[in-house]
């Protein structure tokens, strides 16, 4: 009789991982990229990728990709390519337009090839006309004037698309298919349960020092993490304290690969295994991550730094203009007395802490009552 | 992995290795065989071997899997070596590694990156004539797959008569259901078979399937060659819908095929000489999983021209649109005015009203144990309410209310106190540690169905993994 307990009720044992969006962020710097070139140009790096998101492709037939170049002065989408942004009203007015981004272009002039599995084209066809159409909208002046990349708006881009297609993939979007905002109204509370799609965003990182960019990768990180979503880091050049701290702070890969030329094979072992997979993998982390942040003020990483106590911003130096925080707006004074050593009352405490059982004679002649809170006035 | 594929899946495995290394020669089939027939731990290793320039040793591999993946990991192997595409080699004594099958590695790289002249992937036609539209292929497919479901359950329902839906099916079709065990004639009558239950309440893309391990156990028979056979259906699977290919660079054997595949409503040409062909969806969808998700998902192709396709009720539409509510008085609901899928439903319910969009009943008692009778199982009438459930119930977990559920169960157990099992009893082990090896190993390949630790006896539906996992044992012990 154990056959008919009611706790098995779920017949459909559905087995099959659940389709996977692969969001590829890849850093298309020209100057890193042309500083990397002697070992690996970035065509090269470009077909490996195809053949990385073929493979992703192949892996599951649901498996959807979405690839963003963030380039030094924008973020472009490469795949799939933007419908014309002109604000197009269908004439029923209930259709949502957001479906649209989810469709592949319906370009005539995807070749026939008999020797390629025709999805493969449309897609390779795609990435490679977007991305030589970005390359030739870069003039000069815009590489001139910045030379890191615009990875925070990228990582946005890649992170409404990956919550987009969370909703389209739920059971229940169909269904509300006709009103996608009641939809987005009760997503969190709904969704959550059945979402039947899992995401990751990869991003092939080549440019070095992104500090410029905290506030908005930061952001980016704490809503990945929130939606559970992890982000790969590939970083085939340069060092960033930003890219350690996404990976580790969603549960991703981090890899710093000692041959670039050998892109494929990272690539196919180590970033390719969706979340299904990588429950039982082993997966390559970093060992240690810098957690250090960086101020708001200056975009410097910082060891030593002020917070608001209000809004928790970051600041290297407590000059600030007039004594307002930069973020918030709240005034925020330092008495002179404090200045002078403001990191050292956290640092005195601990060795206090730690003392205060075996050693009440503490240096200082400060009274174990004011340790707690400050109170000088 | 889908139902669907598993059971192609079964198929492909119990293939000798020279039927393997020659459908690998194709690229459309080595991908098709990734994308659709591994599981996925196995296309995970499968990628990871792909670009790696030497073998991989077990070791490695096992240092790569945590432990609690282990065994997963046995059984992607298994699976992996069963189909030949990885083979182990004993490189020094106790140390074995893994490598791809040369064909299989070198066709699923010219897959992924498009190259080499193997054509695999259909010669797309410079049409001339007027191109036939999506809709309409749907339709065809549609019509025609129906036909075929109607004539199986039409006849033992008692609807055959009132419609002509069921009755232009082809000669060879009639064939091939009454050879697949599928129907039975007695007296010019038709009366459908348990496998043809099991058929008929599957979903499209299994049935395709099944109907196709038929077709290919059949072929021989009609002097056609397996090998070809699978490797054309396969490429069928990477075709693209609503496109016209030429038949120039198909052998002798698929020609034929195209005309038994245009009966099923799986290709679709506009004249038996024509020189073109086209895939109908259910041919599109054979290498990718069927049900909700390909339909209303991912990529365009199936966007637009879904909605417009599905129309009323029908076997296709249904997969992504369900119909049925049962509430837990038992009372059945089905919003269709498909005779087929009303057809279906009879089968185990106790339909009392029919309205133009409607049709309503019970549940009973009576219905449940004469479809029992008729050699459905409860699992497969459970499986085929909750995937054909209307969307407001696919809102509940789980999606039928519990009570009909158990209550169905109860019904057919009620008739059922034994359960037969094929299989081998393993017994007379020489020492513990021998059978308890043993039987970690069949428990993780899933195959065991009964032990008994005293007696040290086991018992398994499966042999061949375990009979070479023995010898390997063996050799590796000596």
């Amino acid at each position: 009789m154990n056959a008919i307990d009611g706790t098995d009720r779920q017949i459909k044992a559905d087995d099959r991982p659940p389709p996977s969006l692969l969001a590829i962020v890849l850093d298309t710097n020209p100057h890193a990229w042309a500083h990397l070139s002697s070992v690996l140009p970035l065509s090269a790096a470009i077909s490996n990728l195809l053949v990385f998101i073929n493979a992703h492709l192949a892996s599951g037939n649901a498996n959807e990709i979405a690839v963003i170049a963030s380039h030094t002065h924008k973020a472009e989408w490469l795949y799939p390519t933007p419908k014309d942004n002109l604000p197009r009203r269908r004439p029923n007015g209930a259709a949502n337009g957001d479906i649209e981004i989810n469709g592949l272009p319906k370009e005539p002039s995807v070749p026939e090839n008999p020797n390629k599995y025709r999805q493969f084209a449309v897609l390779e066809n795609a990435i490679l006309s977007n991305f030589s159409k970005l390359l030739d909208s870069t003039t000069e002046r815009d590489l001139a004037s910045t030379p890191t990349t615009q990875v925070g708006g990228a990582l946005s881009l890649a992170l409404s698309y990956v919550a987009k297609s969370t909703l389209l993939h739920s059971p229940v979007d169909s269904l509300a298919g006709d009103n996608p905002l009641s939809a987005l109204a009760d997503s969190e509370t709904v969704h959550t349960a059945r979402v039947s799609l899992t995401s990751r965003i990869l991003i092939v990182s080549v440019s070095g020092d992104l500090a410029n960019q905290y506030i908005p990768v930061m952001n980016s990180i704490f809503a990945a993490q929130r939606k559970r979503i992890p982000i790969d880091i590939l970083k085939l050049a340069g060092d960033t304290v930003l890219l350690q701290q996404a990976s580790d702070a969603t549960g991703g890969v981090y890899m710093k690969p000692e041959r670039p030329e050998g892109l494929l094979q990272y690539l196919m072992m180590a970033f390719l295994p969706d979340s299904t997979a990588r429950r039982s993998l082993i997966m390559p982390s970093t060992s240690g991550v810098d957690f250090r942040a960086a101020c708001f003020c200056h975009r410097k990483v910082v060891d030593i730094g002020f917070v608001c106590s209000v809004c928790l911003s970051i600041f290297c130096t407590p000059d600030l203009p007039s004594n307002l925080c930069l973020t918030c707006g709240s005034y925020l004074s330092l008495r002179s007395a404090q200045i002078a050593t403001p990191a050292l009352i956290p640092r005195k405490k601990k060795k206090k802490k730690r003392a205060g059982g075996t050693d009440s004679a503490t240096p200082g002649g400060n009274t174990p009552a004011g340790s707690g809170t400050p109170m000088h006035a | 992995m889908s139902a669907s594929s598993s059971q192609a899946l079964e198929y492909l495995e119990l293939l000798p290795a020279q039927t393997h290394r020659k459908l690998y020669e194709q690229p459309s089939t080595a991908l098709a065989v990734f994308r659709c027939m591994l599981p996925h731990l196995a296309k995970t290793i499968v990628m990871a071997m792909l670009y790696m320039p030497g073998p991989f040793s077990a070791s490695d591999l096992d240092a790569w899997f945590r432990h609690d993946g282990k065994r997963d990991k046995d059984k992607a192997i298994s699976v992996l070596e069963q189909l030949h595409v990885i083979t182990a080699r004993l490189e020094a004594p106790r140390h074995y590694s893994y490598k791809l099958t040369e064909g299989f590695g070198r066709s699923l790289r010219q897959a992924l990156t498009g190259s080499g002249t193997h054509r695999s992937f259909g010669v797309p036609a410079q049409s001339t004539e007027e191109r036939v539209s999506t809709d309409f292929l749907d339709d065809y497919a549609q019509k025609q797959w129906e036909n075929m479901l109607f004539y199986m359950v039409g006849s033992t329902v008692g609807l055959a008569a009132t419609n002509a839906l069921g009755q232009d099916v082809g000669e060879g079709t009639k064939t091939l259901l009454r050879v697949g065990d599928f129907v039975k004639v007695t007296h010019g009558r038709v009366t459908i078979t348990r496998t043809g239950f099991t058929f008929v309440l599957q979903e499209a893309n299994a049935q395709v399937w099944s109907l196709l391990i038929v077709y290919l156990n059949y072929a021989p028979k009609l002097g056609m060659s397996e090998t070809d056979v699978l490797s054309f259906l396969f490429m069928l699977g990477s075709l693209e819908l609503g496109q016209e290919y030429s038949i120039s660079t198909l052998s002798q054997t698929q020609v034929q095929m195209l005309e038994d595949l245009s009966a099923f409503g799986i290709v679709y040409r506009s004249s038996k000489t024509s020189s073109t062909f086209y895939p109908t969806r259910l041919a599109t969808t054979l290498t990718s999983d069927s049900g909700a998700l390909s339909f209303s998902t991912s990529n365009a192709k199936s966007d637009s021209e879904d909605l417009t396709s599905s129309g009323t009720g029908a076997t296709r539409g249904s997969a992504s649109k369900g119909y049925i509510i049962i509430e837990t008085n038992y009372r059945l609901y089905a919003y269709t005015s498909s005779l087929l899928q009303i057809a279906v439903l009879s089968l185990f319910t106790n339909l009392t009203t029919r309205f133009p969009n409607l049709v309503s009943g019970k549940l009973t008692k009576q219905s449940i144990t004469r479809a029992v009778k008729l050699g459905i199982s409860s699992s497969q009438i459970l499986s085929y309410l909750t995937s054909n459930a209307h969307p407001q119930m696919q809102k509940n977990t789980p999606v039928l209310p519990p009570t009909v559920m158990d209550q169905i169960r109860l019904w057919e157990y009620e008739g059922e106190r034994v359960e037969p099992t094929n299989g081998y009893l393993m017994k007379e082990f020489s020492n513990d540690h021998e059978y308890k090896d043993l039987v970690a190993y069949a428990e993780s390949l899933g195959v065991l169905i009964w032990k008994n630790d005293g007696k040290r006896m086991l018992f398994v539906d499966r042999l061949e993994q375990i009979s070479l996992y023995m010898s390997k044992k063996k050799s590796r012990s000596e």
